[in-house]
């Protein structure tokens, strides 16, 4: 039961930060407060990948004394998996570049409305 | 309505604890998520692409292709940021 | 994968995303959330995945703070919640 518990513990976490994203994407009026409400979230998610990378014994993926080597035998449980590793590189350069375009946006809400509050901002629309 | 959010909100966290139960330990080093593709990058990389770091070999190498999506998303982003930004204050002087 | 040092820092990221959704100015909480990406950049050393933390470090904590930072100037800083 303990080890049940330690071995999920960290997933645990990763959801209660996940749900901490969507709540404040959901419930927060300020537009600003949404945008790191989303920021929040992705993280969360790119947390909980990274963390399905890890192996027990395992170092970082990158072979020591390689350079000019050309028939190394590679033990494969002595080195942590990289490929979640590549994959949430490019979803974090990905995250910057969605989170830049929605700050362009919200600059130009507040241009044409005066202010970042959702309710307000529906009642001038109308 | 913050109650309903918040009622909403647990739910989707209580589905996906529920959804953990039955996934391989942390660390575990017999999970799926590290038996299929990767102990071929693993092994291959010193003979195929002469890099000892594993990371950078799939990222510029056997993956290059997503690599080059990835830059033309940054594009994409650059260019709607410059075209939102510099085109209402244009409109903006002219009004 | 040292579970203690793991624990402790995963509970620092907890209490900074409630705080960063919670404080009422917004610069302060942008702030709160560039510590938040580095608490994490932390914690992805400490897994394993080097590349990740220094990317994180570079463009979520630098480029996405600096974002933040010249939207707020442009817009306001107050907020109603």
């Amino acid at each position: 039961m303990i080890d049940f518990i330690i071995e999920r513990y960290n997933f645990w976490i990763y959801i209660i930060l996940m749900m901490i994203g969507l709540y404040a994407m959901i419930t927060k009026r300020n537009l600003v407060k949404k945008v790191i409400g989303m920021n929040i979230f992705q993280t969360a998610i790119i947390l909980f990948y990274i963390s399905l990378a890890s192996k027990r014994g395992g170092t970082l993926p990158i072979l020591e004394h390689a350079h000019g080597e050309e028939n190394l035998t590679v033990d494969v449980s002595n080195y942590i998996n990289p490929l979640p590793h590549v994959l949430m590189l490019t979803a974090i350069v990905v995250m910057v570049a969605t989170l830049g375009v929605a700050l362009a946006i919200l600059i130009l809400i507040y241009r044409k409305y005066g202010t970042l509050e959702e309710d307000e901002i529906l009642k001038k629309m109308q | 309505m913050k109650i309903v959010n918040l009622i909403l909100v647990l739910c989707i966290g209580g589905f996906l604890i529920y959804g953990t139960l039955d996934m391989p330990g942390w660390g575990d080093p017999d999970s799926p998520a590290s038996k299929h593709v990767s102990p071929r990058y693993i092994q291959k990389t010193i003979e195929e692409t002469a890099t000892p770091n594993m990371v950078t070999s799939i990222l510029a190498d056997y993956r290059g292709y997503d690599t080059m999506g990835e830059t033309t998303v940054i594009f994409t982003a650059g260019m709607a940021c410059i075209l939102l930004l510099h085109g209402s204050i244009r409109k903006n002087r002219n009004d | 994968m040292i579970t203690p040092f793991n624990l402790i820092i995963l509970i620092f990221v907890v209490i900074c995303a409630i705080t960063a959704i919670t404080v009422k100015d917004l610069l302060s909480a942008v702030m709160i959330l560039g510590a938040y990406s580095f608490f994490m950049c932390l914690m992805w050393t400490e897994m394993g995945a080097v590349d990740v933390a220094f990317t994180e470090a570079s463009v979520s904590a630098g480029i996405g703070t600096i974002l933040f930072i010249a939207a707020i100037i442009k817009t306001t800083r107050r907020s109603k919640d």
